[in-house]
């Protein structure tokens, strides 16, 4: 044993060495390419069939649970729709997918972990995806360096503002949550003004406890709020999933005579929240006046059917228009779910959300089929030719403004959409412009 | 441990060696060669779950030096790897210092703060240690969100890549290779450990803490050093974890971890080295097979949302921890024990 142990010790560092030699010889980047399924019998001139991927990570449980279910289940119909009839959109007749093209949804539940998402997002890869989707912050913030390592582009039904430190390949459809919480801000002074006060309105954070929420409390939005004209009082932070009423922090808000929050939370958070509010007398046309603002993620849509007039005076910012809005976009999510699924409707408004993702990386490759085959694209390609190119892309008017994507540029529409509850329905009470609020370098 | 028959140990050195034949430096020699081999032939996923198997070994060894070994159970170990992990990503991303000063830097800063913590473990114990190490878990992610100007806040921070000689570990197959490194030796370290007396004072902790005190082990500082350690792989681990992603973010270390790690040494067997190692291998497989399982279940029996089939993962891993809790309470590497010991016997073995 005595001399069979330096043996053992010199090649298995011998081993080690190699390893390492030829691990930094293999290539350090990865290039994916869209998968074609081989007809060697074909005798036909038609072009292969090619299968291209869409979908990516869905947080199916944890606190978006419901949201993501509703955003699969668009990705899957919109796909569905796609591979019968050839075209994006029935707007937009002349974007057609050539017939030898079709799209299969992949999918994996990565739990809002980062670990999982990561894990999920090398295995769609390696089986050709060229495009990638975000849950939620918490993967958005892991996977942001390594997508753009990878020149991947990546839809997301989140809008964190690290996003655009710097931005890099990961797209949105709402404006980042501090433009929404302007917005918000814009809006509420107009009303206090009107209203006919002279003194300054105070204004808190009641925000979730989670990266999502605290994505707000940032200094460029303090100074923004004061700038404006508010006084800042301060933060007050509700769980995710709240599971005792936040009453603390809403008498906090009353002992600091706050007029109006700005918050992000899930809708798990901001219903027991305004229930709580409400039993504590609080609400714009309750003893104590205070007006509650909520970012998408947070949906009026949800909200009212649960809440009625419960919730009235709550406002939500950069959300979808309201489900029985006569849009183009929502008549098409109607007619899809009539066709694909009539027995299982979707309620939820984040079912337009998988539509709007679906169609936008649909939409990304479509435009890098227009130079080059689809069986020879590469992730770089469906970035460069495919999302940087899209522009005033119309998706049936379910976003305040149609999306404009470009390098530097990954936040879709330009204006955020000011949705409150009135008698228990939802009213579109304004829109404001993107006011760029986290300054990226 | 029992030896083959014509086998015998003619010095102490022999007998206390942890292979003691030529067909245990064999496998392990074997072993070796196709965990170091693996960037040669495996995937990009595989590369990731494997380091990130390594990642959780290393965290899960030091948890099992704490609570497996020394009886104290800690439900924050999340928030120690936290703690090595914004020390790292701050030194090298702030700083600019290079990965392999911040390493070590990041061990010994959760060591320190597993002491603090670990204070309140001479006078308390059971569940009301488990309740003073949670209170680490959200202190530590309360304080880095609030030192917002160093950490990054709910920004995250991003993080350099380690750098050897020039040349950046950038690759997952590069860095597979260094975590499997640095796991190999914090076993052979932990493995070490707890045949020495400090080890010893371990154990006798954990089974009796007042014999332990009349037969003279200093409870508290054998306490605490056993914080120290098992704080130290939470560190390095931590750091491990965000130079990999390359970006440190509170999310990468959410108290749901903490209970996970828990529930590995549960599966794997406390108390043993071996057991952390099969506890972490079999619930991450199990995670990443549900997770697998999910879509192809959906598309299956499409009446089954795909919502319902992906909860099939956190149903799976709750079901497996009480299947343990009950039959098998000593955990897989008991069941390997036997295992070994049928073949050892076979054929004559019943």
């Amino acid at each position: 044993m005595k001399k069979f142990k330096p043996f053992l010790t010199v090649s298995l560092t011998l081993l080690l060495a190699l390893i390492l030699v030829l691990t930094s010889c293999n290539g350090e980047s990865t290039t994916v390419t869209a998968t074609v399924t081989t007809s060697s019998t074909s005798t036909t001139t038609t072009a292969s069939p090619v299968t291209l991927y869409i979908g990516g990570t869905f947080a199916l449980t944890g606190a978006y649970a419901e949201d993501c279910a509703a955003v699969l289940a668009g990705f899957q119909d919109y796909a569905k729709y796609v591979n019968d009839n050839h075209i994006i959109a029935p707007w937009y007749t002349d974007k057609t997918i050539p017939s030898n093209i079709t799209f299969e949804v992949l999918w994996g539940d990565d739990q809002l972990a980062p670990d999982k998402a990561l894990t999920i997002y090398d295995d769609l890869k390696s089986q050709g995806m060229l495009v990638e989707r975000i849950t939620g912050s918490p993967e958005g913030l892991a996977l942001k360096d390594r997508l753009n390592e990878d020149r991947i582009g990546a839809t997301s039904q989140s809008t964190s503002p690290s996003y655009l430190s710097p931005p890099q390949t990961i797209f949105t459809n709402a404006p980042i949550y501090t433009d929404q919480m302007a917005a918000a801000a814009e809006w509420f002074l107009e009303q206090w003004i009107a209203a006919g006060h002279t003194e300054k309105p105070r204004v808190a954070y009641l925000t979730a406890d989670s990266s999502l929420g605290r994505g707000i409390d940032i200094p460029e939005m303090q100074a923004y709020l004061e700038e404006l004209g508010y006084e800042f009082v301060g933060s007050q932070f509700v769980p995710m999933v709240p599971t005792t009423p936040p009453t603390t922090q809403l008498l906090w808000l009353k002992d600091n005579n706050v007029n109006l929050t700005l918050g992000c939370m899930i809708n798990p958070g901001s219903q027991p929240t305004i229930k709580e509010a409400v039993r504590l007398g609080m609400g714009p046309d309750l003893e104590y006046e205070i007006t509650f603002v909520f970012a998408n993620p947070s949906h009026l849509q949800v909200f009212v059917p649960a809440m009625g007039e419960l919730g009235n005076g709550v406002v939500v910012t950069g959300d979808f228009v309201a489900l029985d809005a006569d849009v183009p976009g929502v008549d098409f999510a109607n007619m899809l779910q009539d066709e694909y699924r009539p027995d299982n409707k979707i309620s939820h408004v984040m079912y337009l959300d998988g539509i709007i993702e679906a169609m936008t990386q649909i939409e990304a490759l479509r435009l890098a089929m227009l130079q080059k085959p689809a069986d020879q694209l590469t992730a770089l390609d469906v970035l460069e030719y495919g999302f940087y190119q899209i522009e005033d892309f119309n998706v049936g008017n379910i976003t305040i403004s149609n999306l404009t994507y470009g390098p530097g540029d990954v936040e879709g529409v330009d204006m955020v959409r000011i949705q409150q509850v009135q008698d228990g329905v939802i009213v579109e009470v304004g829109s404001y412009p993107l006011r760029h609020i986290y300054k990226h370098e | 441990m029992s030896l083959p028959s014509g086998i015998f140990q003619e010095s102490y050195g022999q007998d206390m060696a942890i292979l003691r034949t030529k067909q245990q430096w064999i496998w392990l020699l074997i072993f070796l060669a196709v965990l170091f081999t693996m960037p040669l032939y495996s995937s990009d996923k595989i590369m990731t779950l494997a380091t990130m198997m390594g990642i959780s070994v290393i965290s899960v060894l030091g948890l099992n030096i704490l609570t497996g070994y020394c009886g104290q159970i800690s439900l924050g170990h999340a928030g120690f790897m936290a703690v090595g992990g914004y020390v790292s990503a701050m030194l090298t991303a702030n700083l600019g210092w290079p990965f392999w000063a911040a390493l070590p830097c990041a061990g010994l800063a959760a060591g320190l703060v597993g002491i603090l913590f670990g204070l309140p473990s001479l006078k308390i114990k059971g569940f009301y240690l488990i309740m003073a190490t949670v209170a680490a878990q959200f202190i530590v992610i309360w304080l880095i969100l609030q030192f917002r100007g160093f950490t990054g806040g709910t920004d995250g921070l991003a993080v350099p890549r380690p750098e050897l000689f020039g040349y950046v570990i950038k690759t997952k197959g590069a860095y597979f290779l260094l975590v499997m490194i640095i796991a190999c030796l914090a076993t052979f370290f932990a493995k070490n450990l707890v045949r020495t007396r400090v080890g010893r004072a371990f154990i006798a902790i954990r089974d009796n803490d007042l014999a332990a005190e009349v037969m003279g082990v200093n409870l508290l500082s054998y306490k605490l050093l056993a914080f120290f350690i098992g704080c130290v792989y939470a560190g390095v681990a931590g750091s491990l974890l965000v130079h990999y992603f390359a970006f440190a973010d509170i999310n990468m270390f959410p108290f749901g971890d903490s209970v996970w790690y828990l529930a590995m040494l549960i599966v794997g067997g406390m108390g043993s080295t071996t057991g952390a190692i099969f506890g972490v291998i079999t619930l991450k497989l199990l995670d990443e097979a549900m997770i697998l399982a999910g879509p192809a279940l959906a598309a299956a029996f499409p009446a089954i949302a795909a919502q319902a089939a992906a909860s099939l993962s956190l149903i799976m891993r709750g079901l497996v921890i009480v299947i343990f809790l009950i039959f098998e309470p000593r955990g897989l590497v008991h069941r390997w024990e036997l295992i070994k010991a049928y073949f050892k016997r076979w054929p004559f073995s019943v």
